[in-house]
């Protein structure tokens, strides 16, 4: 009976896990693709690094999903536990992850950092760091700390594009504060697991939220099919 | 005169060619209100973006590719995308 339940339990958080980076995914792939010819036609920087940002996303859900599953499945506390494969698949969402944070603002700063082309190197350097550093040590203070840090990295950055006065009032700037924020929480998630647990189906649920309303907004904006 | 952005003059420039098809490039800069060099420079940007194509006959003839016809067609749909997302 005990193992019946235990069984269906099983079964009920795989399915949330699956159905959650599914849609996650699907909605990123609709804008990566759905801005596809606005990108072929203009060669648009700022277009380029939005969509790449998206298909990044959907690397990232994909690995996360794949942790998720096999720490379900095999009952484990910690990705880590599942050795080599485990520990490559959770460098990867990391890295996605944070690279993707990283393109997102960089779409909407590339014109003010048009002169120093290369802090997109520096974006890379810092999304493998903040990767290796997160996998390394199994502190959880020093986990929060570093995605508290890129937190209020994105918030300056966010809130310097917010302050020009043409801008003002573009809801998109906020969208991307709470798209960030559920990011991080999902990033916490995978590594403190049980951190989360309480608030896990809210920060989904909200996840999810973001993501459509961007996805809604790109295929308005972008008049794709 | 307010200064046009990129996009308007790139835009400009593909309606004076929609507009008079198999236009030389000497009147294309004249209808274009831009310095020679600039000219030089969105002319070069547009033939690498493929968005038009030189043919030779008895001089140099430009027309607009079908990728031209198509940036025209989107070109408010992308000046509102890029606005929306702060682009």
């Amino acid at each position: 009976m005990q193992q019946q339940l235990m069984g269906r339990m099983v079964q009920m958080g795989l399915g949330a896990e699956l159905i959650y980076a599914f849609i996650i995914i699907i909605s990123s792939l609709m804008i990566y693709f759905g801005t596809k010819e606005l990108y072929e036609l203009t060669k648009y920087k700022g277009i380029k690094y939005f969509r790449e940002a998206f298909l990044l996303f959907a690397i990232a859900f994909f690995f996360r999903s794949f942790i998720k599953s096999i720490m379900i499945l095999f009952g484990l506390s910690r990705p880590h536990d599942f050795q080599l494969l485990g520990i490559v698949s959770l460098f990867i969402f990391l890295y996605t992850i944070t690279l993707a944070m990283f393109y997102l603002l960089y779409s909407i700063m590339w014109k003010k950092w048009r002169k120093s082309p290369k802090i997109i190197y520096l974006f890379h350097i810092l999304a493998i760091l903040i990767a290796i550093l997160s996998l390394i040590t199994g502190n959880i203070t020093i986990i929060l700390l570093v995605n508290i840090l890129l937190l209020i990295l994105i918030l300056s950055i966010t809130y310097i594009a917010h302050k020009n006065p043409r801008k003002k009032g573009q809801s998109i700037h906020l969208i991307y504060v709470l798209l960030s924020l559920f990011l991080i929480l999902n990033v916490i998630d995978i590594l403190i697991p049980n951190f989360l647990q309480l608030y896990q189906l809210m920060i989904y649920l909200l996840s999810i939220g973001i993501f459509l309303l961007i996805f809604y907004k790109v295929l308005k904006k972008s008049g794709s099919d | 005169m307010k200064k046009r952005s990129k996009f308007e003059i790139m835009k400009d420039i593909l309606q004076t060619v929609q507009n008079n098809p198999d236009i030389k490039t000497t009147p294309l800069l004249r209808k274009s209100n831009l310095s020679t060099l600039r000219f030089k420079q969105y002319y070069e940007d547009l033939l690498k973006k493929e968005l038009i194509k030189e043919t030779e006959n008895k001089g140099k003839f430009v027309n607009l590719t079908e990728k031209g016809f198509r940036f025209l067609d989107k070109y408010k749909t992308i000046l509102n995308f890029i606005d929306e997302f702060d682009l």
